[in-house]
């Protein structure tokens, strides 16, 4: 019996330390973003809902709600937006969240925005050498290096992202305004040559336009789509797009003047595939006449191919995001910040007194039971960093008051333990009684409390604001969950070792009989 | 021995008369609520400078504001709460009040569509009717090899609207007292209420379904008694370490989830008191068909237990 104990406890203990080790500051952050994770309530931040209008396409809901969010994800990306939330709700709503973000307009023009997909090629000098933005850089005065192209020109440059990755990053403008040039930083801002000086390796890309000289746009696609091609030994995937008649014209004159201009591979043979000033694809020419469909080839996964065939079709949204938002709020961080620490704080002292509470009435069962409550807390705090769960306003309170919950059980089975003992049962023998006749009440009050918090979970997720219902549903559920587990196994486990101690002979630790009967 | 049930009609007094109380005061003041029900704009501005309450609103009226609902949040920090706002009509309020009284932080808006907000009110309330009909047949089930199961199911669900109707009633009248509006943390609130009721609820039912197994006292509700006796001091004990721990959250934690706190120490309460005294209260009276004391005026038949 001991032995077997003492061999849970060795679990016991190593769970323990597993949680300890989950939950151990990171970067002397207690509950900071990489500690727990942090709901929008808590942060501050951005948070929208939109309804798609589908009077016009309602065919195809689904897959247009797929595009619509891959589009806006791809816009907020480029701001750099920490850890953004972009999700379909029921058939027809996207929920946005941004963390952070604080200009609730300038998030709102973000998504609603109609997005500008166009087609580019890289500049060339009359000398037919490639133009970089140091070309532009070197000049006193600003003059286009293609003269026959007026309009803007696009810098990108390939950088390695912080994950490894290499991208295409636009880094610069050549804009043309009242008929003077000046160039500006990727966010449009006018830019001095100094600051750009570690961009002067990126490519000027300028519109390619057919020999009517009209800028091939995403207007002039028909239609996009992944699918796999088994013509080579491996099949791959591939982007095949379909122009539009006239769109069929232009794209075969601009793909005979790219496929004269260089070898296959280098950059004069790309046709630069833009949304929104940011280079998606550069393919490259492989003929000189399309006539109206063509593919795109490149080392794509199923789940690249299938987002650039949405982004090539989605350059606008697929559908129009009905305005106002169905629902928007702005949280500021200060708020948060205040109430984490409170919170932290209001815990805390929930716990200690808690505890205090327990070892005064149940002397060392209630000790014990304290120890089961701090293992308890660690394995909860362990459970919402690893799974991981969104901590919101209401999140903390139903944790908190899980932990007012939590010693229920040991509550029930001392109260228990005691009237065993009153019978003349030996310790030993009243605790096992205790933890035996107290488990039907633990198990059907715990599973209503289970059933009240599923239910919320779930209706939850319908609810548009349901940050606060599901929150508190999910660490309640939790709580409960785990409590059961804690506070029978844990205290069992430790009753049992401490009663074969010298200490455990002392029947006056355990029973707090004040004489009346 | 304590005698608990015997005093059944007094408790159904007590409670009788806090909730009639209580719905007088939903029906006539009833439950202010905020926008994620009613729909609206809330938008919360702070001024660098103090600026009086009256001038304020006075400032609002001129502009329009008539039905804003103003309320004072600090130095310098109002909440306004009014119709949805365009961006438009939003950006021209920002602008006429920072025209008067000086540089204006926006601290925190929220704008709620009539849609959302008659979507929000439906599935709150279906949540709490799935939620009761998911107690009362796990408990019914629970309870299955007990004559009449279906009893302690519908006695906890009494139980459990009793606590649903206090809590609500008691924040209509200090919601009127005080100006609270209920909101989601409110609602949530009332769901952990209800979760707890339960809770607490069975806790006394497995001790009446063990007791009534061993075939220990005479009638029914000595039964009743004697289980509630035997589960008192855990009732009490367990109410007491969940109020400590909520009321260091108020406390602590304050303004920012006082609904949520404040309904449940309505609730821990009142489902304290329901678990002991309404809901066993309550099986005795329907085993023994003891309605005819609630009709008045009809003669008293129930014999000395």
């Amino acid at each position: 019996m001991t032995r077997k104990n003492a061999i849970t406890l060795l679990v016991i203990l190593a769970i323990f330390g597993f949680a300890l080790w989950a939950i151990l500051p990171v970067d002397s952050e207690k509950l900071g973003r990489k500690g727990l994770h942090l709901g929008l309530d808590l942060v501050g931040g951005v948070h929208l809902v939109y309804e798609a209008d589908a009077t016009e396409n309602a065919t195809e809901l689904d897959r247009n709600m797929k595009r619509v969010i891959t589009t806006i994800q791809k816009r907020i990306d480029k701001y750099g937006v920490a850890e953004p939330v972009i999700q379909q709700l029921g058939d027809d709503r996207v929920l946005i969240q941004l963390p952070g973000f604080t200009d609730i307009d300038a998030a709102k023009s973000l998504v609603e925005q109609t997005g500008f997909l166009e087609f580019r090629e890289v500049e060339l000098t009359d000398e037919l050498q490639l133009v970089t933005l140091g070309y532009y850089l070197e000049q006193s005065q600003l003059q286009f290096a293609d003269r026959g192209e007026p309009g803007d020109r696009i810098f990108v440059m390939s950088v390695t992202n912080e994950e490894g990755q290499v991208e295409d990053r636009t880094v610069a403008f050549l804009v043309k305004d009242n008929d003077e040039i000046m160039l500006t930083d990727a966010s449009g801002n006018p830019a001095d040559s100094t600051s750009l000086q570690e961009f002067s390796e990126s490519l000027s890309w300028i519109p390619a336009t057919g020999t009517d000289g009209t800028h091939l746009t995403g207007d002039l696609l028909s239609d996009a789509a992944a699918r796999i091609d088994q013509s080579d030994v491996v099949p791959v995937y591939v982007v095949s797009i379909q122009w539009n008649s006239e769109g069929a014209i232009i794209f075969d004159q601009i793909a005979s003047k790219l496929f004269n201009a260089g070898e296959y591979g280098t950059p004069q043979r790309a046709l630069g595939i833009f949304l929104d000033n940011s280079l998606l694809s550069a393919p490259q020419i492989r003929q000189q006449s399309y006539q109206g469909s063509g593919q795109i080839e490149g080392s794509f996964t199923p789940n690249e191919a299938e987002e650039l065939a949405n982004l090539l079709k989605s350059g606008a949204l697929p559908m129009p995001l009905k305005q106002p938002p169905l629902y928007q709020e702005k949280v500021s961080a200060t708020l948060g910040a205040n109430f984490i620490e409170m919170s932290w704080m209001a815990g805390l002292i929930g716990i200690v007194l808690v505890m205090l509470f327990m070892i005064a009435y149940y002397r060392i069962p209630g000790l014990l039971a304290s120890l089961a409550l701090i293992f308890y807390v660690a394995l909860v705090m362990a459970l919402f960093k690893l799974i991981p769960v969104t901590l919101t306003l209401a999140g903390l309170g139903g944790f908190i008051l899980s932990i007012g919950m939590a010693v229920d059980a040991n509550v029930l089975i001392f109260e228990r333990m005691k009237e065993e003992l009153r019978l003349g049962r030996t310790l030993g023998a009243a605790i096992e009684a205790g933890f035996n006749r107290a488990w039907s009440a633990i198990r059907d009050s715990n599973v209503t409390t289970i059933i009240v918090c599923v239910i919320l979970f779930w209706l939850g997720s319908s609810i548009i604001a349901s940050a606060p219902v599901m929150g508190f549903a999910l660490t309640l559920g939790i709580g409960v969950i785990i409590s059961m587990f804690t506070a029978i196994l844990v205290t069992r486990t430790l009753l049992r070792l401490f009663i074969h101690s010298p200490l455990g002979k002392n029947k006056t630790l355990f029973i707090i009989d004040r004489g009346k009967k | 021995m304590f005698d608990i049930i015997g005093k059944r009609f007094w408790f159904f007094l007590i409670s009788g008369i806090i909730i009639l109380v209580g719905i007088i005061s939903l029906l006539s003041a009833g439950l202010p609520s905020g926008i994620e029900f009613s729909s609206g704009s809330m938008l919360t501005v702070k001024f660098e400078e103090p600026v009086e309450y009256d001038r304020f609103k006075e400032e609002m009226v001129s502009l329009g504001y008539t039905d804003a609902i103003i309320q004072s949040a600090g130095e310098g920090q109002f909440v306004i709460r009014t119709h949805e706002l365009s961006d438009s009509e939003k950006a021209q309020l920002e602008d006429s009040l920072s025209g008067r009284f000086g540089q204006l932080t926006e601290a925190q808006f929220s704008s709620v569509s009539p849609q959302v907000a008659s979507e929000t009110v439906t599935n709150a309330a279906i949540a709490v009717a799935i939620a009761a009909v998911g107690i009362l047949l796990y408990v019914t089930w629970a309870f299955r090899r007990m004559p009449r199961p279906l009893h302690y199911g519908a006695c906890a669900i009494v139980a459990l609207v009793h606590d649903a109707l206090i809590a609500m009633g008691v924040f209509s009248i200090l919601g009127a007292l005080m100006g609270w509006e209920i909101n989601l943390m409110f609602i949530t609130g009332l769901l952990a209420v209800i979760g707890y009721s339960v809770n607490n609820t069975v806790v006394v039912f497995d001790r009446i379904r063990e007791n009534l197994t061993k075939g220990i006292g005479n009638t029914f509700e000595a039964v009743v008694n004697n289980s509630l006796v035997e589960t008192l001091s855990r009732s009490v004990n367990t109410s007491m370490t969940t109020l400590v721990v909520v009321l260091s959250l108020l406390l602590f934690v304050g303004a920012t989830i006082q609904n949520f706190v404040i309904v449940l120490i309505i609730g821990i309460i009142s489902g304290t008191f329901s678990s002991l005294c309404i809901a066993p209260s309550l099986l005795v009276v329907w085993d023994k068909k003891e309605w005819g004391r609630f009709i008045p005026g009809r003669k008293l038949t129930v014999k000395k237990a």
